[in-house]
């Protein structure tokens, strides 16, 4: 039999960087192969590449035995390659069916033909037993239905190879299990499924095979029946990683945050944070887990002044600080590291030095009389940036050319030195590879060691598990249940994700 | 090491690289109209250059242009559009003129100063209209501004027209009306020329020239925004507020409070922008004091890519292109209207080449990364 996808010394360079250096990968038909990789290990190049949307400089494809050239993505798509991606590509006011149908109607002359549509459309849901209300609109629909949408859409284009870049990376523990039944499903009536990630745990649970790649390079292919999740980080990385943090026991210090009935309001007077009570103290890490939107980022922006509060109060060391300028509330010593890097912690275009002083510029020690002391600002971002081990040219370079990992060095650098007394983490692994997230977990253990008290927002379970003391999950602006850590599953967890006793993947 | 002076080069070389290139467009439309394009910018030079009192008049020219690119510019940097320099120069300059002819008898050491401060005083109010309604109420600072702009025309209009005419004007016997002018300022208030500094050094600039103290003042003006921003608490905060706002507000600066000083400076600037022209040259205010500065301005602003010293030279450009649309008009009949060609050519290909610069220079400064962190990672681990 004729393998599905075989790619043959396929190399792409980028100005500066080789991204896919001469890569081998064979893919059987009907089976579910995973492809891992740190960030910029360059997946999502050979996916790109799968998808037409980028050329290779050298190497050979083969697609079911023959040897195509994948000029374009409509190309792709004749070949059967369908690309599922990570951001859903979906118009938000059209229904389900509308969505699926959408650049490949059937017609009746002129017309759209709704009603052969919606038929082979359902024969699809039950070929593969995918539970989808076609009449609904995509806006009220779950994450979850969100990305069947998505991959229903391929198979209505009559995909038998089906690239998942990241699926799971937005979804609930029990999305994923919905997610992963219908892989199997998939795999059952013969598609062959090419599966992207950087959670071991969910390849080593899905893959028939995983093709580990490591800086624009194969590092091997393996059964995952073989191989442990730290054989695969390694390989990954390159050098051993530790999985398990050392947390070592801390005596928790006095309450140094205290959230109190907070309610937070949009600006059309809904609340998006509604009545949340907290206590943290000193030596505490605080998770709160949480499917995106359910008010966890307004709650990180009304401690440190973003946002008002509209009820409620909030204490950090003792003082109230409802209603001061965020300069009093960092004044007091708290610290935030937002969920945005680019669009909230850095000023892009300014150099290295001039982002590590963003916020502190009018501290005695950066000032000489009126005037800034640009030395003392230099050396001390030297002194910074050696600490922290960020890869830069020179200072003096815009901040915009580090990679996501160095950059987060850059605010953790900022935000942490200045012996802050509660630090606001929200999201701060986002986007950043094993090594860099290990990296910002160690520093925040440190801190946690030295008595400060840490809420850490995250969307990753696994984070929060690992790191925490106590987590509390946020679902619709309230904390909805507060476990310890080594009493639940992320299962548990994922149940008051969705908002309780909701069925498994249909929460809403 | 290497490449950052190379990036360096390159960003002094954009400017230079768009002056040519537009010169090479506007050659094209010289060739329209049946001249030479060489001979053309051969006379332009050769006029604005070897002589004097051109030079000087090139100067002359840059003054007022070297306040309102400032003045701008700072508006730019905060990420706000001050298209009102314009009338906010306007209103600076009547100002001025009105403490300069109504008030009498200080000695100049006093009253010169006190009216370059009304002048920015003037500039300064026109500005806070605009600035209050953005921070207050939410207004786009670009319709206010360019509606204020109307509103100065017309007050200024009236002012003189009606409130401050020169009611003293001698009138050649039952001839004619008075001319809608303000009475003429004190000698005291007037801005000495630098034709007797220059005269130190052998320099001897004919009567028909007009360059004065101002344009020294402008340099420094320059200097010092310059100092502001780039080592100044305040001038990082202005900085840091324009290119991302949301930063700046996460790491407790206020951006509205920025806004406000900021425009106020830049209305400040702007106050100074018809000074020159009017404590050198006129010696009054009319219906024809010079128009368009604040319009020139962001012109300056853009092709010195909001760069303080940068606008001097920019200034000084418009300067020599308007000293040379004279030489070309006198001396080969080519329409002025060559020149205004010349400088919007110059500043698309300005936006144009800036704009390929940056994405060149961000490649060289990417690319040089990938290298520090591959060499790094290629080392043996440990």
């Amino acid at each position: 039999m004729d393998k599905a996808v075989v790619l043959r010394g396929i190399t792409k360079r980028f100005p500066g960087i080789v991204a896919n250096d001469r890569i081998d990968l064979e893919v059987e038909k009907g089976e579910i192969h995973a492809i891992v990789g740190e960030n910029g290990a360059g997946k999502s190049t050979l996916m790109k590449i799968l998808a037409g949307i980028y050329q290779p400089d050298e190497g050979e494809i083969y697609i079911f035995g023959k040897k195509e050239k994948i000029t374009s993505p409509g190309r792709a798509i004749e070949l059967k390659i369908g690309m599922v991606h990570q951001h859903f590509m979906l118009v938000d006011r059209f229904t389900v069916l509308e969505n699926i149908i959408l650049g490949a109607e059937k017609r009746l002359g002129i017309a759209l033909d709704e009603k052969k549509c919606r038929k082979a459309v359902e024969e699809l849901l039950s070929l593969y037993n995918f539970s989808l209300n076609l009449d609904a609109r995509v806006e009220e629909i779950s994450v979850g239905q969100a990305q069947r949408v998505e991959i229903l859409k391929v198979l209505y284009r009559g995909a038998d190879i089906l690239v998942l870049d990241e699926p799971t990376a937005v979804l609930a523990p029990q999305e994923v299990k919905e997610l992963f039944n219908n892989l199997r499903r998939l795999k059952g009536e013969g598609k062959t499924i090419i599966f992207i990630s950087h959670k071991l745990d969910e390849v080593l649970e899905i893959a028939d095979r995983i093709t580990v790649l490591r800086r624009g390079r194969v590092e091997g292919t393996v059964l995952p029946s073989r191989v442990t999740k730290e054989d695969l980080a390694r390989m990954m990385v390159g050098k051993p990683v530790m999985m398990k943090l050392d947390k070592e026991p801390v005596n928790a210090g006095d309450v140094l945050l205290s959230i109190e009935d907070l309610v937070v309001k949009e600006s059309s007077g809904k609340p998006i944070v509604n009545g949340v009570s907290l206590k943290i103290r000193g030596g505490e890490i605080y998770g709160i887990a949480g499917i995106e939107g359910n008010g966890q980022k307004e709650l990180a922006e009304a401690i440190i002044g973003l946002r008002e509060a509209s009820s409620g109060r909030i204490t950090a060391c003792g003082r109230d600080i409802t209603g001061l300028s965020i300069k009093e509330i960092r004044d007091l010593g708290v610290a935030f590291i937002p969920e945005d890097r680019h669009r909230q912690g850095l000023v892009l275009p300014m150099k290295v030095w001039e982002n590590m002083m963003l916020g502190y510029h009018t501290k005695k020690e950066f000032l000489k009389g009126k005037s800034l002391n640009l030395k003392a600002i230099r050396r001390f971002t030297k002194n910074k940036v050696e600490e922290y081990g960020v890869r830069l040219s020179s200072i003096e370079q815009p901040i915009e050319g580090l990679s996501g990992g160095n950059q987060q060095k850059v605010i953790l650098g900022r935000e942490l030195s200045r012996e802050p007394k509660v630090i606001v983490a929200s999201q701060p692994t986002r986007g950043l590879d094993v090594g860099a997230a290990e990296f910002v977990h160690r520093e925040l253990l440190k801190m946690r060691k030295k008595g400060r008290a840490i809420l850490l927002i995250s969307a990753d379970l696994e984070e929060v598990l690992s790191i925490a003391d106590r987590v509390g999950v946020m679902y619709n602006g309230k904390i909805t249940a507060e476990f310890r850590p080594e009493e639940v599953t992320p299962e548990d967890i994922g149940v008051y994700m969705l908002g309780g006793d909701v069925k498994a993947g249909e929460g809403k | 090491m290497k490449k950052r002076y190379y990036i360096v080069l390159l960003r002094v070389l954009a400017p230079v690289l768009a002056i040519v290139l537009s010169a090479l467009m506007s050659s094209i439309v010289i060739l329209a109209i049946g001249k030479s394009p060489l001979q053309v910018f051969y006379t332009m030079f050769k006029f604005s250059l070897s002589r004097l009192d051109s030079v000087a008049i090139m100067l002359y020219n840059a003054t007022p242009l070297i306040f309102s690119g400032l003045a701008v510019s700072i508006g730019f940097r905060m990420g706000l559009f001050n298209i009102g320099v314009e009338g906010q120069y306007l209103i600076g300059a009547f100002l001025a003129a009105l403490a300069g002819f109504s008030i009498k008898g200080l000695p100049a050491v006093i009253h010169l100063p006190l009216v370059i401060l009304c002048g920015a005083l003037g500039g300064m109010m026109w500005s806070f209209i605009p600035i209050f309604l953005k921070v207050k109420r939410g207004v786009h600072e670009v319709i206010s501004t360019i509606m204020l702009n109307y509103i100065s025309y017309s007050l200024i209009h009236y002012l003189i027209a009606d409130v401050f005419i020169d009611k003293s004007q001698k009138l050649i016997q039952g001839l004619g009306s008075i001319l809608s002018r303000t009475p003429k300022l004190s000698p005291s208030a007037m801005m000495p020329k630098l034709h007797g500094f220059l005269g130190l050094f052998g320099l001897q600039l004919p009567r028909h020239v007009y360059l004065n103290w101002f344009f020294p003042l402008g340099i420094l003006t320059a200097a010092l925004v310059y100092y502001l921003l780039m080592y100044t608490p305040f001038g990082f905060e202005l900085r840091a507020v324009g290119q991302n706002r949301e930063a700046a507000r996460t790491v407790g600066i206020e951006p509205e409070r920025v806004y406000v000083i900021g425009f106020l400076l830049s209305g400040a600037l702007a106050g100074l922008v018809g000074l020159s022209d009017l404590l050198s040259y006129f010696g009054y205010m009319d219906m024809d004091f010079p128009r368009n500065y604040g319009f020139d301005g962001i012109a300056v602003a853009l092709i010195a890519q909001n760069h303080p010293l940068g606008i001097i030279f920019s200034a000084i450009l418009f300067g020599f292109l308007k000293r040379g649309a004279e030489g070309i008009q006198t001396l080969m009949g080519v329409p002025r209207e060559m020149v205004s060609i010349l400088q919007a050519l110059m500043i698309m290909s300005i936006v144009v080449i800036a704009k390929l610069m940056n994405d060149y220079i961000k490649r060289l400064e990417k690319k040089e990364e990938m290298m520090v962190c591959s060499s790094e990672n290629s080392s043996p681990p440990a």
